[in-house]
Order: structure tokens, then sequence, then C-alpha cells
């Protein structure tokens, strides 16, 4: 086994400096997009508007992934044993979801 | 000098002679650390979500505007005009009005955003100053680091006013003024633990920055070690994310 797999340390566009401004100018843009539909939709309570900012929060997250914490540019097998094990929170919060409304019409409908 | 030649192409060989993420050991391992924090962090916002969940939605705010003017009394106020309830979740635009300097003008999510940029900005100092270890420009990744640790160190003392401001206001624990006792003790559980994180990465970041300017990391041969806190402090940024959406937007 003498073969020694030379690591490629930096698979990242050379124009990495670029990327990262984009990245910032991105996320920048989705946050100011938040504060424009929170004061927008400010005395509007709705489970709508609730999953509205939990998307646009997963779609800053896909951003600060992606490129900051480097995970669109390492192999793929790193990229899935970090992804995939997040599906139990997904199932988590589906479980708490349905609990949580029953709950809510055990505390409040009489 | 035996070390570091052995460094570069040996330090990423597993066992079998192959590297099966590509990574070295010390990165992988920041990773699972990262996922393992991510389950600890999403079963605190879920519990959040859960208990927030089961009790009745706040009720829609139609007297404060804002940027209006407020009394010393909001909080009586707001009680008063049947906006805090036990039985409902407070609406968070009627608790985190504050901005420091500024007193008597309602001011939702303006602080708090605020903190999101720097938190942001302190993020992209981080991959920059990755970027400068790349090429080995040790001057480089020395300013950017230092940017770094500001920009948290500007961030937890924003945090440290909107406790303050938070525990002046009569919120503990046990108990608060706005609504249902949980609101309050959630809100410092979780945002006193993603603070911690911050502490905690600001720390790791001044001992790094103390490494790279005393040339330990030029000697190794690379600056892997920034990279790795790096992730760590891009996680913390990552998870501000959730904490805002969850305890301020929604």
């Amino acid at each position: 086994m003498e073969h020694i797999e030379h690591i490629e340390h930096t698979e990242s566009p050379k124009d990495m400096k670029a990327q990262i401004w984009k990245t910032f100018w991105i996320l920048f843009a989705f946050t100011v997009i938040d504060i424009v539909l929170y004061f927008f939709l400010i005395s509007y309570h709705s489970m709508i508007k609730n999953w509205l900012f939990i998307v646009l929060g997963i779609v800053k997250a896909y951003y600060i992934v992606g490129v900051f914490m480097h995970m669109k540019f390492e192999r793929k097998t790193l990229m899935y044993s970090i992804i995939i094990p997040m599906v139990f929170v997904i199932f988590f919060v589906t479980l708490m979801i349905i609990e949580g409304d029953y709950t809510n019409i055990l505390r409040w409908f009489k | 000098m035996a070390t570091n030649t052995l460094s570069t192409e040996k330090k990423f060989t597993w066992g079998g002679g192959k590297s099966p993420f590509n990574v070295s050991y010390g990165k992988l391992m920041m990773w699972i650390f990262l996922l393992s924090d991510a389950f600890t962090f999403s079963s605190l916002l879920i519990a959040y979500g859960f208990i927030r969940y089961s009790f009745q939605s706040p009720i829609p705010n139609t007297i404060v505007k804002p940027l209006s003017e407020v009394g010393h009394n909001f909080v009586e106020q707001m009680n008063e005009a049947g906006l805090f309830l036990q039985d409902h979740w407070p609406s968070p635009e009627l608790v985190f009005n504050h901005f420091p300097f500024i007193h008597g003008i309602h001011l939702p999510l303006f602080f708090v955003s605020l903190m999101t940029f720097i938190l942001i900005f302190s993020s992209v100092t981080m991959v920059l100053a990755v970027e400068a270890g790349h090429r080995m420009a040790k001057n480089e990744v020395a300013k950017y680091m230092l940017l770094t640790i500001i920009g948290g160190a500007m961030f937890l003392g924003c945090q440290a006013w909107e406790w303050t401001t938070f525990i002046g206001e009569g919120a503990r624990l046990y108990g608060n003024p706005y609504g249902p006792r949980s609101f309050a003790a959630l809100f410092f559980i979780v945002t006193g633990f993603h603070g911690f994180h911050v502490f905690s990465g600001v720390m790791l970041n001044v001992i790094i920055y103390i490494n790279v300017l005393n040339g330990t990391y030029e000697k190794r041969g690379h600056y892997e070690m920034v990279e790795k806190v790096g992730l760590y402090w891009h996680f913390v940024d990552l998870v501000w994310v959730f904490v805002f959406t969850f305890f301020y937007l929604i």
C-alpha cells in the first residue's frame, strides 16, 4: 500500500475572493428581505408567515454551509455523511408539530 | 524538520493508504462535532417551537406602530391594553423593541438586525482569513483574524446589552411580564447557549490569532487550523440565522 493519495487542497474556484463577496451580498440581501417582510407582516400571525421565514433561513443556511464552510467543494462522501443525518431533525420537527397541535387542542378547545 | 516533511502528504492518509473523505482527521472531526452540535441546537429550537405552538398565537398589535413614541412604562401599558396575556405567546415586536442610546421610540427588530449584520460580516472576514491562509499570506491572515475577533466581541457586547435590558424589564428564568413563563426562560437558555458558543469561538480565534502572529502555521507549512476554527465560527453564524428567525422574526 505504498500509494499515497495526494490531496488537492482546494478544489474551490480560483476566484474564491469574488465568490466570498458574492455570497456575502446574497446573505445580506436575504437578511434585508427578512427585515422587509417582517415589517410588512408585522401584526399578522399565521403558520404561512412562520414557514416563509423558516424557508428563507434554510436558503441562508445553504449559502453559509456551501460556500463559507466549503461544503460545496468537498468530496460527496463527506457532504452526505454530514447532511443525511439531518433527516433526524426533520423527523423530530414532524413529530413535534403533530404533538404541539394536539397539546394546543387539549389545552384551549373545550 | 522531520515532522514537517511528513505533514502535507501523510497527514491526509488513513490506515488503508487512502483518505475516503479527502480531508484531514482534524477537519473531519470538526464536522462530526458540528453535526452533534447542530442536533443540540435543533433540539432547543424544536422545544421552543413545540412550547410556543402549544400556546395561543400572539394578539395582533394594532396600537403601536414602528417608530412611534412610547412611554417608560411600555410593558405596563401593553399589559393594560391586553396585548400581554398568560394564555397567549407575546408578539416579539413588542418585547425586543429597544436600541442603545435611543429611548422612548418603538424600534422592533432594529437592534437584532444590527447584531445579525455584525455576525455575517465577521463570518466574511473569517472566510477571507481562510482564503489568505491558502496563499500562505501571514499578514493578511492575521488582519482578517483580528477583524473576526472584533466582530465576535461586538456581537457579545450587543447580546450583553440586550440581556441587561431584558432583565431590567423584569424577565427572569422563572417568569416575565410579557406572558407565558417559558417565553423568557427559552430566550435566556437558547440565546445564552448560542452566546456561549460565540464566546468560545472568540477565545479559539484569539488562540489561533496568537499562533498566526507567532508564525506557528508558517513553520508548519499550512494554515489548516484557521480552516478548522473557521468551520466552528461559520457554524455559530449558521445557528444565529435560526435563532434570529425563531425568536425575533416569527
